[in-house]
């Protein structure tokens, strides 16, 4: 049993990952928030991982950028990446249709995971703005396959617990939202 | 429940030693328990009032252990840096976000208690957070995470105890035992204390090497959260260098817990009394890991 197999999954018998209609809830979500409670999407989404200093893995990742730029031209998805201050590194999507977002962010997680590297991915980020323009997060954790809000407030790593809440009220039926609050872990300097 | 769990894998040998030792420790403490019922009520006496005091330090130990180092815990507005990157570990290692606490001292260290997986506290040391970088303190804090996940803690209180009640008759057994002209209960007596000897020097002795073994099992759980081995490597050289030349005036308090820290604090004393495999294997492993990983030798055995 190689170190590999488990760090990156193994190419071939890597497990399952939670069912991918969990992050494509999000596309049919979106109607609620957006017609039912002033929740927008600022067309972009964000998917952040931890890069590996290997040679395979920049190959990996190089190889589903330009995948993504060639079906971008198709769709109008543009992508920039980014590293942050933690050494994680972020492939952001730009456009303005969710369900382009959510089909982008499920193509570099499934090259990641067919790369045996899903173990590397932290979280997808949606951005979305209310209509009072505060910011509005949905993460999913892929690891276990839920989604929750989060709302950053003023303040050094503050956020708005209450309005957490209320999202996930407004949402929590068709979201897989997770169910534990001690694991709703903030993400801080999302750069989107 | 669709959700796929954390690989942390096993190394099947590291695996199966500490199955031997923890079963070795097993037999004999069944064994020592034997004696002390063998010996009557006095054996079954004391055996209570051990349990009553491990209890105690069991429930009392995270705010024991806190205070003896001096740590205290952090807010995420005191330690934004810190908290952050915990809770990006713990995402990645699929735990719930422990308790976050400093200890005001320049010995490089860190450490994780708690009894259980949602009680835990880490610990890294103002020393640590000065010493290494971003990425090196992110090895050492997956490495004692790799600890709550393990639930080191728990394992490494269960099997002291009764090293410790072995420790407690050798202590006061003879307040027990002993002169009060009670002929009758004196080689019952003996016997317990005999008992009391083997079993604190075999327990000692299987204790330690079930620490070494976690160790290992902690550094392949860290390399694996953040996928970057020699991140952790390159954190223990540091702290291995760095400890020399820091004063020893603290390492009294620490003694007691070095079993759950990132490097031991004590000097060294020989493979088999100590509580961390040498920093050379640890580096040696994770070195290993790292070849590993370069080498995209994934099929390999």
């Amino acid at each position: 049993m190689g170190f590999l197999d488990a760090i990156l999954g193994g190419k071939k018998k890597l497990k399952a990952p939670p069912a991918a209609d969990r992050l494509f809830a999000m596309s049919t979500a979106y109607v609620t928030l957006s017609t039912g409670h002033g929740i927008e999407t600022k067309g972009v989404a964000a998917i952040v991982f931890q890069p590996l200093a290997t040679a395979d893995f920049e190959a990996i990742v190089a190889e589903m950028e330009e995948l993504l730029a060639g079906t971008g031209a198709d769709t109008g998805t543009t992508i920039t990446t980014s590293e942050d201050s933690h050494g994680y590194r972020w492939i952001i999507l730009h456009d303005d249709d969710i369900e382009d977002l959510v089909v982008g962010i499920n193509a570099v997680s499934d090259a990641l995971m067919v790369g045996g590297y899903g173990d590397r991915v932290l979280a997808a980020v949606f951005a979305f703005k209310d209509n009072k323009s505060r910011r509005v997060y949905f993460i999913y954790n892929y690891k276990r396959g839920h989604w929750y809000p989060f709302v950053p407030a003023s303040g050094t790593q503050s956020r708005d617990g209450e309005r957490e809440l209320q999202v996930k009220a407004m949402i929590g039926g068709e979201l897989p939202i997770e169910p534990e609050l001690e694991r709703w872990f903030p993400l801080w300097g999302i750069p989107i | 429940m669709a959700a796929t769990k954390t690989t942390f894998t096993r190394d099947a040998g590291l695996q199966t030693r500490m199955l031997i030792t923890m079963f070795l420790l097993g037999a004999l403490y069944v064994a020592f328990v034997g004696v002390l019922f063998a010996a009557g009520v006095q054996g079954f006496m004391i055996l209570l009032i051990a349990g009553g005091f491990a209890a105690l330090q069991f429930f009392a130990s995270d705010k024991l252990a806190l205070h003896a180092m001096g740590a205290r815990e952090v807010t995420p507005q005191e330690a934004p840096e810190l908290h952050a990157m915990i809770e990006r570990l713990c995402i990645q290692a699929d735990l719930p976000k422990p308790k976050i606490a400093v200890a005001y001292t320049e010995m490089p260290n860190a450490f994780a208690i708690g009894k259980s997986q949602k009680s835990a506290t880490v610990c890294a040391t103002t020393g640590i957070m000065k010493m290494l970088s971003p990425a090196e303190l992110e090895g050492v804090m997956a490495h004692e995470l790799a600890h709550v996940k393990n639930r080191d803690v728990m394992i490494m209180t269960i099997s002291s105890f009764f090293a410790s009640v072995a420790a407690m008759i050798l202590q006061f057994g003879f307040l027990f035992g002993g002169g009060h002209g009670d002929d009758d209960e004196g080689p019952g007596f003996l016997v317990i204390i005999l008992a009391s000897v083997v079993v604190y020097v075999l327990s000692f002795l299987l204790m330690m090497a079930l620490s070494r073994y976690r160790e290992f099992s902690a550094d392949r759980g860290a390399a694996l959260t953040t996928g970057r081995p020699s991140a952790l490597a390159s954190a223990l050289r540091k702290i291995s260098s760095g400890m020399d030349r820091i004063p020893q005036q603290d390492l009294r308090v620490s003694n007691e817990m070095s079993a759950f820290f990132i490097a031991s604090p004590k000097k060294f004393i020989g493979g088999l009394f100590s509580t961390h495999p040498p920093m050379e294997k640890r580096i040696e492993q994770l070195m290993r890991l790292e070849g590993e990983l370069q080498g995209g030798t994934l099929t390999a055995a």
